[in-house]
C-alpha cells in the first residue's frame, strides 16, 4: 500500500507545514512569510501517478482543515483556500506531467525550465486569481483584490521552488555525489560554508544595516551556491537553496537582517523576490552542468560499446585461425588418449613411464586450450575499462598467439624485436590488444598483395620517452600511397568489405590511454605503426577507473 | 603390403604438441613413424627413393601442405599425402583431393580415420612404387591385364607374339608380388590406381 503511506506522509506534513506557516502569518495580514503546504501537495502529485491524484488530494483535505480551523480561519475561508491551493497543485502538476511526461528531473535544463515555466511561474499566477477573488469575496484580512495577488504569487512562487526540487531530486532517489567519502566531506564542507555565510547576512546584522551594505553582504552566500550547482548537482542545489531560504526566513522573523526594514509585507516581498532571484540561476546551472555530465557519461558509453562491437567484429574475422588455434590443443588432447587407448588394448606389459608422459601431455593440452577461450572471453566481454601496469611484452606475445593461425595461413614470418627489462606501462589489457591485434590484422591484409616469400611483420617493443613503452608494427606491404593521417579518420578503408573504423577507434583507445597512436613510411616501403603509451604509475597498484 | 624396406609414415606439423600426439598414435597402430617441424626439415632429408606416405597439415610455417605437395607431384612416385587441417577448408580440400591425396582429416580426428587414411597411402605407395619398377613394356602390359584381357588379345594389341606377352605377364606377376590376375586387379583397385597403371 505505498500510496496510502505516502498520502499518510503527505497529509502529516502537509499539517506540519501549514501550522509553520500560520506560525509565520503576520498579523492581520491573510498571507504567511512562507507557505510550503502548496509546494508539499505539488511534489507528491508529481511524484505520483496519475490514477492516485484523487487519494492524495482527499488525504490534504483533514490536514488542510484541521491546521486552518485550529488557527481560527472560519469555515468557508477554509475551505476556499483548500480550493485554492489544490487548484494551484493539480494546475501545476498537470501542466508538468503533460509537457515533460514523466516527473521532472532536475538533471535535465528543459525539465527544469518545464517546472520553473508552469510550477514556479503560471501555476501560482492563475491559482492567486481564484485565491484571492475567494478571500475577497469572503471579506478576510486586508487590502485589496490585486494588492492580494500580488502578494501571494511570490510567496508561493518560492515556496515551490524551494520545496518541489528538494522532495524530488531526494526522493528520485539522487545522492548529493556519488561514492566516495571525499564527496561527502566536500558536501558538508559546501552547505556548511553556506550556512554560515547565511547567518553572518541575514541574523548578524543589525536590523537595517543590510540597506546599507547590502550589495556586498548579500554576495556572501553566493560563492557557496555556485560550488554547490557546480560539484553538487540538482540534490545539493536543492538543498543548498532551502538551508538559504530557511536562514533569510530565521532573520526576518526574528528581526534581523537586511529585510526588516519596511512593513512586515514589504519585508517579506523583498525576501521572497531576493530568494528567487538568487535561486532560479542556481537551479538551471546545476542542471546544464548535470545535463553535460550525463551526455558525457552517454557519450562514453557508446564510444565504449563502439570499440567492444569493433573487436567483436576484428575477431570475427579471425574465427578460422581461432578455431585452428583450438583445434590443435584439441588433436593433440584426442590422438594421445587414443594412442594410449591402443597401447592398452594391445596388452602386455604397460611402459608406465610413456603413459606418464601422454598424460603429461594430455594435461597441457588441455590447460593451452584452456588459455585460449579464456582469452576469447575476455575479449568477447563488454566490460569496463581496468587500468593497470602491463608488461607490454607479454601483450604483444599474447596477441601473436592469438593471431598464429592467421599470421600461419598468409605465410607471414614474424620478426618480434622485444627490448629486455622493458618499463612496465599504464593501460588496459583487452583494450591495448584490440589495438595491436587490429594493426597486426591490418598489415596481414596489407601484404597480401605481396608474393609469398616476402611477408614479414616486425613487432618491436622498446623504451620510450618519460619512462613509457613505444611498440612499432612495421609491415612489408606497399605501404600507404594517402597521408598516413588520412588512415585514421572514421570510415576510411582500403578494404573491399571494411568499415574504416578499426584504426580511428584504435586510435581513441589510445588517447584515452594518454598514448599517441601514428603511423609513418614511405610507399613501396612497408607501413609502420606506432603507439606511445605512458609508463606505470611510480608504487601504482591496480585501480579501476571511471 | 608395405614391403620396401625404408617405407615409413612422414608427418609434418608445425606443432609439436600435436606432432608428438601423431606420431604415438601412429606408433601405437604399428606404423613406422618419421616426424618434421617444418616442410623445410623434411626436404632437407628427402629423395626420390624414400617410400611411405606423408600426413601433412595444410597449415604450415612457410610453404603450407598443398605447396608440399605440389613440390612433390614433380617425382616420378610422389609420396601418397593425407592433409590434416585445422578447419574444414572446402577450397583447399577440393584442390588438395584433385591433386590426388589419399584423404582431407579435418582436426580433431578420430584415430580409426587416420590410420585407416594411412593404411590406404601405403597401400598405394607400396603398389605405386612396384608398377615404377616395371619397364615401359611391363607397364603397357599391366594395363592390359588389369581391363581383363587374354593373352592373344594383348599380344595383337601390341603388335607382339604370344609367347612374348606371355613372358611380360609373369615377369609383371612377378615384380608386382601378386599371385594371380585376379590379385593384381584387386591390389591396384585397393590402390586407387587402375588409371596410374594404363
Amino acid at each position: 500500500m505505498p500510496v496510502f503511506r505516502a498520502a499518510l506522509a503527505l497529509s502529516g506534513s502537509y499539517y506540519l507545514a501549514a501550522k509553520l506557516g500560520f506560525a509565520l502569518t503576520p498579523p492581520g495580514s491573510p498571507f504567511s512569510m512562507v507557505w510550503l503546504p502548496n509546494a508539499l501537495l505539488l511534489a507528491a502529485l508529481l511524484l505520483a501517478p496519475l490514477r492516485q491524484w484523487w487519494v492524495l488530494i482527499a488525504a490534504v483535505l483533514p490536514a488542510h482543515l484541521a491546521a486552518e480551523l485550529q488557527s481560527g480561519v472560519p469555515m468557508p475561508m477554509t475551505l476556499g483556500w483548500y480550493l485554492g491551493n489544490c487548484s494551484e497543485a493539480l494546475m501545476g502538476a498537470g501542466a508538468i506531467r503533460l509537457v515533460c511526461g514523466r516527473p521532472p528531473r532536475f538533471n535535465a535544463f528543459r525539465d527544469a525550465g518545464v517546472f520553473l515555466f508552469f510550477g514556479v511561474l503560471l501555476a501560482p499566477v492563475l491559482s492567486s486569481f481564484i485565491d484571492a477573488a475567494l478571500t475577497t469575496l469572503l471579506h478576510w484580512g486586508e487590502g485589496g483584490y490585486w494588492t492580494l495577488v500580488r502578494r501571494r504569487i511570490p510567496s508561493n512562487a518560492l515556496a515551490t521552488l524551494l520545496v518541489v526540487p528538494f522532495v524530488l531530486t531526494w526522493a528520485q532517489g539522487a545522492r548529493l555525489s556519488p561514492g566516495a567519502p571525499r564527496r561527502y566531506l566536500e558536501a558538508g564542507i559546501v552547505l556548511g560554508g553556506l550556512a554560515a555565510a547565511s547567518l553572518v547576512v541575514f541574523n548578524w546584522l543589525e536590523p537595517g544595516a543590510g540597506a546599507r551594505q547590502a550589495p556586498a553582504l548579500f554576495y556572501a552566500p553566493l560563492p557557496f551556491l555556485l560550488w554547490a550547482a557546480v560539484r553538487l548537482g540538482p540534490t545539493g542545489v536543492s538543498t543548498a537553496n532551502l538551508l538559504l531560504a530557511a536562514a533569510a526566513l530565521w532573520g526576518a522573523v526574528h528581526g534581523l537582517g537586511p529585510f526588516v526594514s519596511g512593513s512586515p509585507e514589504d519585508n517579506a516581498r523583498d525576501m521572497h523576490l531576493f530568494l528567487i532571484a538568487v535561486t532560479v540561476p542556481m537551479l538551471l546551472l546545476a542542471a546544464l552542468l548535470a545535463e553535460r555530465r550525463r551526455v558525457e557519461l552517454e557519450t562514453r558509453l557508446q564510444r565504449q560499446q563502439l570499440a567492444h562491437l569493433s573487436r567483436v567484429s576484428l575477431l570475427g574475422g579471425l574465427s578460422g585461425a581461432i578455431a585452428h588455434e583450438l583445434n590443435q590443443p584439441l588433436t593433440a588432447i584426442l590422438s594421445n588418449t587414443q594412442a594410449a587407448q591402443y597401447k592398452l588394448a594391445a596388452g602386455g606389459e604397460v611402459d608406465r613411464g610413456e603413459l606418464g608422459e601422454i598424460l603429461r601431455d594430455i594435461a597441457a593440452a588441455d590447460r593451452r586450450a584452456s588459455e585460449v577461450i579464456s582469452r576469447l572471453r575476455a575479449l568477447f566481454k563488454n566490460s569496463d575499462s581496468q587500468q593497470q601496469d602491463l608488461d607490454v611484452n607479454d601483450v604483444v606475445r599474447e596477441v601473436l598467439d592469438l593471431a598464429h593461425g592467421d599470421l600461419t595461413t598468409r605465410h607471414v614470418t614474424v620478426v618480434q624485436l622485444a627490448e629486455e627489462q622493458l618499463p612496465k606501462a599504464r593501460g588496459d589489457r583487452i583494450q591495448l590488444q584490440q589495438v595491436l591485434l587490429n594493426l597486426v590484422v591490418n598489415a596481414c591484409e596489407a601484404m597480401s598483395t605481396d608474393g609469398a616469400h616476402e611477408r614479414v611483420l616486425k613487432v618491436e617493443t622498446r623504451r620510450g620517452a618519460h619512462d613509457g613503452v613505444q611498440i612499432s608494427i612495421i609491415d612489408s606491404g606497399p605501404g600507404f600511397g594517402a597521408s598516413a593521417e588520412t588512415l585514421f579518420e572514421p570510415f576510411y578503408t582500403t578494404k573491399p568489405h571494411g568499415l574504416g573504423l578499426g584504426l580511428s577507434i584504435s586510435r581513441s583507445i589510445i588517447s584515452a590511454h594518454g598514448g599517441r597512436l601514428w603511423g609513418s613510411g614511405a610507399p613501396g616501403r612497408g607501413a609502420a605503426f606506432h603507439v606511445d603509451l605512458v609508463g606505470a604509475l611510480p608504487g601504482g597498484h591496480p585501480t579501476l577507473v571511471q | 603390403m608395405h614391403g620396401v624396406d625404408n617405407s615409413c609414415v612422414h608427418v609434418i606439423d608445425d606443432d609439436v604438441a600435436v606432432l608428438n600426439a601423431l606420431a604415438r598414435l601412429l606408433g601405437a597402430a604399428g606404423l613406422p613413424v618419421q616426424t618434421f617441424a617444418s616442410a623445410k626439415e623434411f626436404f632437407a632429408q628427402h629423395s626420390p627413393e624414400q617410400r611411405g606416405c606423408l600426413v601433412l597439415d595444410l597449415l604450415l610455417p612457410g610453404a603450407s601442405g598443398l605447396e608440399v605437395q605440389e613440390a612433390l607431384a614433380g617425382e616420378d612416385c610422389p609420396l601418397p599425402v593425407v592433409f590434416l587441417s585445422g578447419h574444414g577448408d572446402v577450397v583447399a580440400s577440393v584442390r588438395a583431393m584433385k591433386a590426388g591425396a589419399v584423404d582431407f582429416l579435418t582436426k580433431p580426428f578420430e584415430a580409426e580415420a587416420l590410420i585407416a587414411a594411412v593404411r590406404q597411402a601405403l597401400a598405394r605407395d607400396g603398389v605405386a612404387a612396384r608398377v615404377a619398377s616395371l619397364t615401359p613394356r611391363e607397364r603397357q602390359v599391366l594395363g592390359q591385364l588389369v581391363e581383363g584381357k587374354l593373352n592373344k588379345q594383348i599380344a595383337a594389341e601390341l603388335g607382339a607374339s604370344e609367347k612374348t606377352i606371355k613372358v611380360h605377364r609373369a615377369r609383371v606377376l612377378q615384380k608386382m608380388a601378386a599371385r594371380s590376375i585376379a590379385g593384381l586387379v584387386r591390389m591396384t583397385e585397393r590402390a586407387g590406381l587402375r588409371a596410374a597403371a594404363k
